[in-house]
């Protein structure tokens, strides 16, 4: 499965369009990230714990968009897009949005 | 590789897959996880299709000139070849991963030292909150000047809107009689008599004492109040109250920095928490303002029986409380009684002629 966020893959031109799809995953830090988060807010620096978080939804959302493609008989997922936001009553939580467009190569 | 372990394992590959022997091969789209290998490929009329092989049927085998070759008992002859060794290893772990125990598998291995760590993190956090705080609270406290106190003390009174009801004369004579017992402390004891129906008194921060008529009322005889003013002097002497709000500040504090704007359902029970943890406290002080304040009475070989005969008007006085004790701020009055028996036992008592003479002056001025 070839995921990218170009629009055409190079030497495999696109013989089927399946539709467009999208995955998304929403993680809460937990109350020690966030305390550590805050911190890290106080005293200054890359903030691991958080930037652990982002990866961990990204690599949740990818992952579901790659079985939601398979399924789709798709064997690559080209334009390939990726948001990130926070959600939650206080934006404590992080939502990361993958999208793209499921073909056959 | 720390972070793969946190979400389900996957791969994902391009193949030749062979449906039977001499058959042309088609291109195959595989999606491995730990359970199976799903595939996709395109029929010879255009239709695309797709197939699992559970991975605890497969065989494989790695071969150097056509890479991973895999082979599923459920569809004989049948084979996908994958180029490099990966998806070789990949299979291979993931069936060794099946044979460990449930403890020892990759995904839960890491998550029950997450698990231990976050037991760990959360036990910290409960020893800060239950003793570094309050510990570093009354630090703080114990550091607060007297005439810091005497204003926190005189802003409180203030507050409480009682000084009009203030009953001068007999403030004058409970005064008289505190000074009478001789009791050293840098605080300048004021003692103040409001007209109440509540049969209460209490310490406020600095050195005021406030003690309401319908209590005063209740007493008999003058080692009763002696005992009621050496318990609510030792609350001043000791700081109780200021170290009270600061041990609440230090909570608060703490729990705004943990929680930060973590929502209302966990602030309101940090809060809850915060209260029954306050109580336990305000009980352990009362308890020391009872026996300190006994030995005060000791010292001054006046009867001890005071603190009994005192606790005893104010049970038959007070409300039956339906609150069993741990919800009260004070403790139960017959463990009082219990306690105060046990300290006085087979101590020394004199008659004071000019407290008792002090008294009664109170006693007629009602």
């Amino acid at each position: 499965m070839i995921l990218t966020t170009t629009s055409t893959i190079e030497g495999r031109p696109v013989q089927e369009y399946l539709g467009i799809i999208n995955a998304q995953s929403i993680i809460g830090a937990n109350i020690f990230k966030d305390f550590l988060g805050g911190l890290r807010d106080v005293l200054g620096g890359r903030s691991k714990t958080y930037e652990r978080v982002i990866e961990e939804a990204k690599e949740d959302a990818l992952r579901e968009m790659t079985e939601k493609a398979h399924r789709m008989g798709a064997n690559a997922v080209i334009g390939v897009d990726l948001d990130f936001e926070t959600v939650g009553g206080s934006g404590s939580m992080l939502m990361v949005i993958a999208s793209g467009t499921a073909v056959r190569i | 590789m720390g972070l793969r372990l946190y979400v389900c394992i996957m791969k994902t590959w391009f193949a030749e897959y062979y449906r039977s022997h001499g058959a042309e091969p088609a291109e195959a789209s595989v999606l491995a996880s730990e359970h199976e290998l799903s595939f996709t490929w395109r029929t010879e009329d255009g239709m695309i299709k797709r197939e699992q092989w559970n991975i605890n049927d497969v065989t494989v085998k790695d071969s150097i000139n056509e890479g991973s070759v895999i082979k599923t008992a459920s569809v004989p002859h049948a084979r996908l070849v994958i180029k490099g060794k990966e998806a070789a290893l990949f299979i291979k772990d993931s069936k060794e991963e099946k044979l460990k125990p449930w403890h020892k598998q990759v995904k839960n291995k890491y998550a029950v030292r997450n698990a231990g760590i976050f037991l760990g993190v959360a036990g910290v956090l409960v020893i800060a909150y239950f003793l570094l705080v309050p510990w570093f609270s009354e630090k703080l406290a114990s550091r607060v000047s007297i005439h810091t106190e005497q204003q926190f003390g005189d802003a409180a009174y203030e507050g409480l809107g009682i000084a009009a009801q203030q009953d001068e004369r007999a403030s004058a004579i409970i005064n008289s009689f505190f000074d009478e017992m001789h009791i050293a402390t840098p605080y300048a004891i004021r003692i103040s008599v409001v007209k109440d129906n509540t049969v209460n008194a209490f310490a406020l921060p600095g050195g005021r004492i406030v003690v309401y008529t319908a209590l005063l009322d209740k007493l008999h005889s003058y080692p009763e109040l002696a005992a009621l003013l050496c318990h609510e002097f030792i609350h001043v002497n000791n700081r109780h109250s200021t170290k009270s709000i600061f041990r609440k500040l230090g909570s608060k504090v703490f729990i705004g920095l943990l929680l930060g704007n973590a929502g209302n359902v966990a602030s309101v029970l940090a809060d809850r928490a915060d209260d029954f943890k306050s109580l336990t406290y305000s009980r352990s002080l009362e308890k020391e303002a009872d026996l300190e304040g006994l030995q005060l009475l000791e010292d001054r070989k006046i009867d001890p029986a005071g603190f009994d005969l005192l606790f005893k008007e104010l049970k038959r006085s007070g409300p039956a409380s339906a609150m069993p004790e741990f919800l009260e701020s004070h403790p139960d009055i017959d463990k009082r009684i219990a306690y105060i028996h046990e300290e006085a036992k087979g101590k020394d008592v004199e008659e004071n002629e000019t407290l008792k003479a002090i008294f009664n002056q109170l006693k007629i001025n009602k």
